[in-house]
């Protein structure tokens, strides 16, 4: 019989024991209460998401334990996380969740926990100040090249006022006014 | 004549004309009505319902009552436009308090939401509205029967109960075009777009394994229906030859592209050259 290469130490397959008393039983109620997050209890744990996510293999957490850690509380480990933000937005792991849990839209209710808390990435907080100042993620720079093509050079009906005005009364405008 | 309300955000005018120019051509052809949609800018993108919920719920939701109040449906070339606006769409119809919410927000510029229009996709529309049978009395120049391998991003297929878009619809427009759709494994993987600010290797790393699917299974050219993912299929194809060192030279067609040409419009109409990957010798597929 072949020899066990692990003969002392913990086995592979344990994590390190959770410490219960930073578990913040609300986390899960929040969730809950966000948009498309009814559903979260749901999970049975049967890691169809991780095994449809095209970059898991990439995370510390796995999107199926991202979803028990939300469950049981651990708020801090999933805010502070590259995880959530490296989401593709792919929706493949929701897609095939037999439980119906709306994962992907889950982890963007967690971008939004974090954001509310400030902790947004910085290139990700580069691209909420574009939507404030210019009111478009992409500006037209070569009009020549719409000309060319027959087009008009400034897109018809464009006016950013709009979005602006919005964005500077909502959580992008604390955020962008915040890294100030 | 189908009128549309033309939502255009703001990736495609500005990084994609050629896209623009060659949908513009195709209604045309089609007997489509595009109308460009007055004071709206940007959607805000996956990034912005990442961070601000309800500001994208605002900015989505006064998108759509602008063009609710001629009541022509409103069409989107860009899955992140039409990904926003769908699913923001199907949150206030199925949610009352945000609704209310949103609505409050609106009034202040005599604006409401009503949902009582549909959020239409470009290829959806001519599938549905114009369909393969037609467009195939009108087609003068068909493809040859090459292989074209078909991304269709993920903000057009899922969730999809809130897209609710088949992909046999661009399949079945393909072929239209008298091209093959090549089948390959990693069909539904992403681009990977969404994390390049986040995490540009690993995204770069998702648009390669995507091309590298696609040219294994033996695609001569490739296709998209979103500016998103067209910058990575095709413009970052070309730095893979320094991060990989390989080299696909898979050229990557906007859809209307190939439907505009095969419809007899010239090769300068539809803006070719722009396309980053060398894509001219599909002229050479065209038939008639």
């Amino acid at each position: 019989m072949a020899e066990s290469k692990q003969t002392s130490g913990k086995p592979m397959t344990l994590v390190d024991p959770i410490d219960m008393s930073l578990l913040d039983a609300k986390f899960r109620d929040d969730i809950k209460s966000m948009p498309d997050g009814e559903e979260l209890s749901a999970c049975f744990a049967c890691s169809t998401c991780t095994a449809a996510c095209p970059i898991a293999n990439q995370w510390t957490y796995k999107p199926h334990q991202l979803i028990r850690m939300i469950l049981l509380g651990m708020r801090e480990e999933v805010l502070s996380g590259k995880e959530i933000w490296e989401c593709l937005t792919c929706f493949q792991c929701q897609e095939r969740c037999p439980q119906k849990v709306r994962i992907t839209d889950i982890f963007f209710d967690c971008k939004n926990l974090a954001a509310e808390s400030g902790k947004v990435p910085e290139k990700v907080l580069a691209i909420a100040k574009e939507l404030i100042d210019k009111g478009q993620l992409y500006v037209v720079t070569s009009d020549w090249e719409r000309e060319d093509l027959g087009l008009e050079a400034a897109v018809p009906g464009l006016s950013t006022d709009g979005i602006r005005a919005i964005l500077k009364e909502t959580r992008t405008g604390r955020l962008v006014k915040g890294g100030e | 004549m189908p009128v549309y309300n033309l939502y255009m955000g703001c990736s495609v005018p500005a990084n994609y004309p050629n896209y623009e120019a060659a949908m513009m051509k195709v209604a045309e052809a089609l007997g489509m009505e595009f109308e460009y949609m007055p004071d709206v800018a940007c959607c805000g993108s996956p990034n912005l319902r990442a961070i601000d919920y309800f500001g994208w719920l605002v900015v989505n939701g006064r998108t759509l009552a602008i063009a609710e109040k001629n009541g022509h449906d409103i069409l989107t070339p860009c899955n992140g436009c039409f990904g926003s606006l769908k699913d923001v769409q199907h949150h206030l119809k199925h949610d009352s308090e945000d609704r209310a919410r949103v609505n409050k927000e609106l009034r202040k510029h005599d604006l409401e939401f009503k949902g009582t229009i549909k959020v239409r996709h470009l290829v959806e529309a001519i599938y549905t509205d114009i369909g393969p049978d037609e467009i195939r009395r009108k087609i003068t120049k068909p493809l040859d029967g090459v292989g074209i391998a078909i991304h269709y991003g993920c903000h057009l297929l899922r969730p999809a109960d809130v897209t609710e878009f088949k992909p046999e619809m661009l399949e079945e427009l393909v072929r239209a075009t008298g091209a093959k759709v090549v089948e390959y494994p990693l069909w539904k993987q992403c681009c990977g777009a969404t994390i390049l600010p986040v995490n540009e290797p690993l995204a770069i790393r998702l648009a390669r394994d995507k091309i590298r699917s696609m040219k294994e299974a033996g695609a001569e050219y490739a296709t998209v229906v979103c500016p998103a993912c067209g910058n990575q299929l095709d413009l970052q194809q070309l730095g893979l030859k320094e991060s990989y060192g390989e080299v696909y030279d898979l050229p990557v067609l906007l859809y209307p592209q190939i439907l505009a040409l095969a419809l007899g419009i010239g090769e300068d109409a539809v803006g070719l050259r722009m396309n980053r990957v060398a894509a001219d010798s599909i002229l050479g597929h065209l038939k008639g």
